[in-house]
């Protein structure tokens, strides 16, 4: 079983789901049996998830989008 | 009937997509100029490019990711070297700031029985966006593709062309690093102010 510092390094490859299946299964099980871990995973993940709302929320100016198409047709 | 030249249906289709993708194109480019004339241009260059070179897309391949590569390296050709921000060649390893274990840390009284979410309820869009501005700009571009944009890894190395260490390496600094801007914020709360 992983150790706490195992899976600390593991916190972002995990939280990107770019772990191969057998370490993500090796990361999972360490956070189901370890409340800190878990506990400071699920806050790092809804930081990540708080950061992308936070930007996702700007939007393209409506002109710009029509000279975007008028670019295409020119 | 005129005798204009009409595109083949193909690329007006594809034109169309990347045009859906415009949202995702400008919040980028506003994150990299700083300011909205210059993410205007850029976006439009950005097109200007794509639809250019649109017969050299491969269908069947990531065109959103073919775009934000077109927008990167614009930004790199055209736009950094005359960026107001100041230079960001300072990547030095500050960056092992934890905010979570700075609130572990700290002798914060949370009000609720998730200090987590307290946390998180204390950070304004305003501050997020200030302190992703504040990155530099090599950690904001793989922080931003990944975390608002939901590019996987191999896709980030394949946009800015980095090998995929590097990006693993950028997007934790850069990661870190945010929450060190972003721990000022929480000064409501002074004892978690310790170490700023």
């Amino acid at each position: 079983m992983l150790n706490c510092n195992e899976v600390a390094e593991r916190l972002y490859s995990y939280l990107d789901r770019e772990l191969s299946p057998e370490e993500m299964a090796a990361v999972q099980r360490h956070l189901d049996a370890c409340p800190p871990c878990r506990r400071w995973f699920v806050f790092e993940e809804n930081m990540l998830r708080y950061v992308g709302e936070c930007a996702r929320r700007v939007r393209a100016p409506d002109e710009l989008a029509a000279r975007i198409r008028e670019l295409r047709q020119s | 009937m005129t005798n204009e030249p009409q595109a083949p249906a193909g690329a007006v289709q594809l034109s169309e997509e990347a045009i859906s993708h415009i949202d995702a194109l400008y919040r980028m480019a506003l994150r990299l100029t700083g300011n909205a004339p210059d993410a205007e241009d850029l976006v439009q260059e950005t097109y200007l490019r794509a639809f250019r070179s649109l017969h050299q897309f491969r269908p069947g391949t990531n065109l959103r990711a073919w775009l934000f590569r077109i927008l990167m390296n614009s930004f790199i050709n055209e736009y950094r070297r005359q960026s107001r921000r100041p230079a960001n060649t300072s990547l030095e390893d500050l960056d092992e700031f934890s905010l979570y274990h700075q609130m572990l840390e700290s002798d914060f009284q949370p009000s609720v029985a998730q200090p987590e979410q307290e946390v998180l309820a204390r950070l304004s869009e305003e501050s997020v966006l200030e302190a992703l501005d504040e990155l530099p700009v090599e950690f904001r571009q793989v922080v931003l593709l990944a975390d608002v944009e939901g590019f996987s890894y191999k896709e980030i190395a394949e946009v800015l062309r980095i090998p995929i260490g590097t990006v693993m390496s950028r997007l934790h600094r850069g990661r870190r690093r945010l929450q060190r801007l972003l721990a000022p914020c929480l000064c409501q709360s002074p004892s978690l102010c310790h170490g700023q």
